[in-house]
């Protein structure tokens, strides 16, 4: 087991490297002058010698007229920056916003809380909503409300989640007036305390909402198919003849083994609790991981942009391998000490 | 599983109706009515350092009403102006070496947020604090050249500030490099802001001159000191209309309350509205949170739909919108160095064979119009000329006919092979040109006997996802009439960054950038109160090979030379001699054509009708008008 996860840490420092090069590569690609684009508010302000002067000044400061290979090495911390500091990436310095004029750390404090705050509501509101419904379909396969799930589901499941979003808004805040229509808490009131909170769930309601209903078609489909499998086992059958109880077949026997495909996805989404939602974090004004993303891409900040990927390339390499060392805690059949 | 779903169910209408008292106070049932919530489609980034770092729009607005009292405002028709509330008068005296001082009283009584008293010394803060070299390494980014050592001050070289002194207790003096002189609006060289120094230095800092010029003492600036402040959201001590009580990153809200300290703006006016709250308003949803009461206010629609929404909701009594010209406009912006774009005849058919009218009707969806110069219909200077330019201006009236007499007129009137065009043929033009007209325009042809002939055909750069691009296409690149007047424009789309790049020429993202490539632009560009044009039609070719001249207007020395004369060859305060040369100037570019007006849109600001007395236009934000406004 020690072996094997050695051996998995090891690909993963490779892989880690491998991709960290390639999408510095690529952001580089990128046909952009950040030196003048740092000058640029000020170029009005300045002759047009003093203009050169500062502009090249700048693109020696911040080191881009070298080669990218020195530049990667900069910024992974392999080397001395620039100002002769062992300071980059591998020695926890995920660098500085060109367009918040801020370390990255700083940057990311709050929106990674938002993310993570409605991430984790949102996350166990779809399992505890889709497990439960999964399981109900499967075992009361073509009932009513197995019907009426499939059809829900197919409709959740094939509506972009900005369209959903967008009509959930119209209905539920505009026309009900039930809920604000975007923002994370209401304007000016420093709540504290309890107050805090249930204002923050309050504003997040319609987003948390949406989040689910979007998700309820995937899983809930995925957990039924899951368990319709389970549930056509032959053990199930011997089970029943054997006068196992219902409750006992569904939920100790076939439940189990229904298990096993749905993991990966489950630890995936509580995983996917540190990364935003691109589009709902914008349709709703919310400050999260997501929004912050897409700012850092239109604003050009790809050091940004470059440092959220990295951290989210971390989480999806640590992810698969927790995701494989649960499939052998879940089903002994999976051996995973080679 | 039914228990369950149940409990979720109570759980989400538990939280709905005791988070809902929350809610409604910011749904217009508020506590505090005597509120305006602004929306900003640009996300707060909490950054309160002056604008010398970033310059997102919804932190400038914060800046912009906590922090007032520059020594010289622009009034709400732009016009530079002395702040009588701040300033006792500005004195000037041009030095022998040709420099320029100017001596600023400041009013006595002026005082800070939290009851500290304002004097010159504080002015004379921000100076030692923007220029120096603890600044600079803290990533803010301002230009010294303007004031008389202060390149020095900033490189370190010397601790004293030679070109800002501290006169006396209320007087203080700065001198202008004479490099920059006669400026015609130097007199904004003049201003300061005060600057409350203990908030940018742990040090007990004062600001002394012993004679030779204003410095520090008490100990030095600290870069992390001075980027530690951006982020003083607690107590911050600012000198404008409102002070910050919070600013909630998390929640992406500012909340701003009158300060009662405030002597009032420009024209002695302070402000009545007792909060203001600029919150994240998104771009899709903003009229609906508008209408639901969550924001009272949004600024500048420009989109038809959401106009037409506007003045809907106007119509039920409960908002009110206020309407002003753009100062600025979109254009196609021309390089006149290559290709058939060099040729003003072909510049002036391009402008014919476009029905500017119904395009800016069509693109604005009846909310815009059409200007035939670089400028904006509520500058002073067209208000002062509008009947001079419009007996001037050739308005370039839709007409295929126009359009290819000028072509004919400048010599298009070949095949591409060299035999005579024949008027409706549908073929494209050609013309015979130098090998220097020729450069090395890739789609030239020489024919056997030498002639090099050039085709009527115009490539054109247009960013992605750009409607304006879209209905270009339409109305021009793909109409009938070009086809018919024998021209062709080919448009090519890419991100706004590879446009940015070929549009500058700038080689250093990549050889291909340097290469004369595209003669054509789609772009939109805004004018600030102070008109100044200078060196964007430079001829010298140094300036050209640093991106000044992206019309690249090398054969017109005339352009230059205006829009240099324009500004610095007026002394400050002539405004008639200003007049004259923009007047000149504006005729000319008509004339000459480095670009084609498409458009010039009507703003609408939209707010909920308890708001009075709030009237922005172009040249007069938020930020400057709120203090006029009401809440009833």
């Amino acid at each position: 087991m020690l072996k094997y996860v050695l051996k998995r840490i090891g690909y993963m420092i490779v892989v880690f490297f491998a991709v960290s090069f390639l999408m510095y590569c690529l952001y580089n690609l990128i046909p952009q002058d950040q030196a003048r684009m740092e000058l640029e508010p000020i170029k009005s302000t300045m002759k047009p010698a003093e203009y050169q002067a500062r502009y090249e000044e700048l693109r020696k400061e911040m080191g881009l007229d070298d080669p990218i290979v020195v530049r990667y090495a900069r910024w992974m911390g392999l080397t001395k920056d620039l100002k002769g500091n062992m300071k980059g990436l591998l020695e926890g310095y995920f660098g500085y916003s060109r367009y918040f004029k801020q370390d990255i750390v700083e940057v990311v404090k709050e929106p990674i809380k938002n993310t993570i705050f409605i991430n984790i509501f949102a996350t166990i509101l779809a399992l505890g909503i889709t497990i439960p419904l999964g399981i109900y379909c499967a075992v009361h396969k073509g009932g009513k409300i197995d019907n009426f799930t499939q059809v829900l589901t197919i409709v959740g499941y094939s509506i972009p989640t900005y369209i959903i979003a967008l009509v959930f808004i119209y209905v539920l805040a505009v026309l009900l007036r039930i809920f604000p229509v975007s923002g994370m808490g209401t304007p000016g009131a420093n709540y504290t305390g309890l107050k805090f909170y249930t204002d923050r769930l309050y504003y997040l309601c319609l987003p948390l909402i949406v989040m689910t209903f979007g998700s309820l078609g995937g899983m809930t489909r995925y957990v039924r198919a899951s368990m319709i499998d389970a549930l056509s086992m032959d053990h199930i059958k011997t089970a029943r003849a054997k006068g196992v109880h219902e409750k006992q077949v569904i939920y100790s026997h076939a439940w189990r083994n229904a298990l096993l495909p749905i993991i990966g996805i489950v630890i995936g989404w509580f995983l996917g609790i540190f990364s935003g939602s691109v589009i709902i974090e914008n349709t709703f004004g919310l400050s999260g991981m997501g929004s912050l993303y897409i700012k850092g891409l239109n604003q050009h900040d790809y050091e940004l942009t470059l440092a959220i990927q990295m951290f989210y390339t971390v989480i999806s390499l640590v992810g698969a391998l927790i995701t494989d060392l649960s499939y052998g805690l879940v089903d002994p059949r999976v051996r995973i000490d080679k | 599983m039914k228990k369950l779903l149940a409990v979720l169910l109570a759980l989400l209408v538990l939280v709905g109706c005791t988070g809902g008292n929350g809610g409604n106070e910011g749904n217009g049932g508020s506590d505090v009515v005597n509120q305006i919530i602004y929306g900003s489609t640009t996300e707060l980034n909490g950054d309160l350092g002056n604008a010398w770092w970033g310059n997102n729009a919804s932190d400038a607005l914060v800046r912009s009403l906590i922090n007032d009292y520059s020594v010289i405002v622009s009034n709400q028709g732009g016009e530079f102006i002395e702040n009588k509330t701040v300033t006792s008068g500005v004195t000037s005296v041009v030095n022998e070496d040709g420099s320029k001082t100017f001596t600023v009283g400041i009013n006595k009584g002026l005082v800070y947020n939290n009851g500290e008293p304002i004097t010159a010394a504080d002015f004379v803060a921000y100076a030692l604090v923007a220029y120096s070299p603890a600044l600079k390494e803290a990533g803010g980014k301002v230009s010294p050249d303007t004031v008389v050592g202060a390149p020095e001050y900033q490189s370190g070289a010397t601790n004293v500030l030679s070109g800002v002194r501290l006169i006396d207790e209320y007087t203080y003096a700065i001198t202008i490099n004479p490099d920059y002189l006669p400026y015609y609006f130097d007199i904004t060289y003049a201003s300061l802001s005060p600057l409350y120094l203990p908030m940018y230095a742990s040090a007990d800092l004062t600001v002394k001159d012993d004679g030779e010029g204003a410095y520090l003492d008490g100990g030095a600036l600290v870069p992390e000191e001075l980027d530690a402040t951006r982020n003083i959201y607690k107590d911050r001590v600012s000198a404008g209309p409102y002070q910050l009580e919070d600013l909630d990153l998390g929640t992406l809200t500012a909340t701003l309350v009158i300060n009662p300290n405030y002597a009032g703006n420009f024209e002695g006016v302070k402000p009545s509205v007792e909060k203001i709250l600029v919150v994240k308003a998104v771009q899709e949803t903003m009229m609906d949170q508008l209408e639901t009461g969550a924001i009272d206010f949004l600024s500048t629609l420009t989109d038809g739909s959401e106009v037409q929404r506007a003045l809907d909701m106007e119509a039920t009594g409960n908002f009110r919108t206020v309407h002003y010209e753009r100062n600025g406009y979109g254009a196609i912006f021309f390089q006149c160095d290559f290709g058939p774009t060099q040729f003003i005849e072909v510049r002036h058919a391009i402008a014919y064979l476009l029905d500017r009218n119904e395009f800016a009707n069509t693109f604005c969806q009846g909310f815009g119009s059409v200007v035939d110069g670089p400028y904006g219909l509520a500058m002073w200077m067209y208000k002062e000329a509008k009947d001079e330019l419009a007996a001037t201006l050739n308005s370039y009236t839709y007409s295929l006919d126009s359009a290819v007499e000028e072509l004919k007129a400048g010599g298009w009137v070949y095949n591409e092979d060299g035999s005579d065009y024949v008027d409706g043929s549908g073929l494209v033009r050609w013309k015979k040109v130098t090998a220097e007209e020729a450069g090395d325009y890739q789609f030239n042809k020489t024919l056997a006997d030498g002639t090099i002939l050039m085709p009527l055909h115009i490539e054109w750069s247009s960013s992605e996802g750009n409607s304006v691009s879209e209905l270009l296409a339409v109305m021009l690149a793909n109409g009938d009439q070009t086809k018919a007047a024998g021209m062709e424009i080919n448009q090519n789309i890419m991100s706004f960054s590879d446009l940015l790049n070929y549009y500058y020429r700038d080689a250093s993202e990549g050889d291909q950038y340097g290469v004369k490539t595209y003669g054509m632009y789609n772009l939109a560009t805004n004018f600030s109160a102070a008109y100044d044009q200078s060196y964007s039609y430079t001829v010298d070719p140094e300036l050209l090979a640093m991106g000044y001249n992206t019309f690249f207007s090398v054969d017109n020395p005339l352009l230059d030379k205006l829009s240099m004369d324009m500004v610095y060859g007026v002394e400050s305060g002539d405004n008639q001699a200003y007049l004259d040369v923009w007047v000149q100037f504006i005729q000319e570019w008509n004339r000459y054509l480095p670009a084609v007006p498409l458009y010039s849109n009507v703003y609408y600001d939209v707010m909920n009708a308890k708001i009075h007395n709030l009237e922005c236009n172009s040249l007069f934000d938020f930020d400057q008008a709120v203090v006029y406004a009401t809440v009833e």
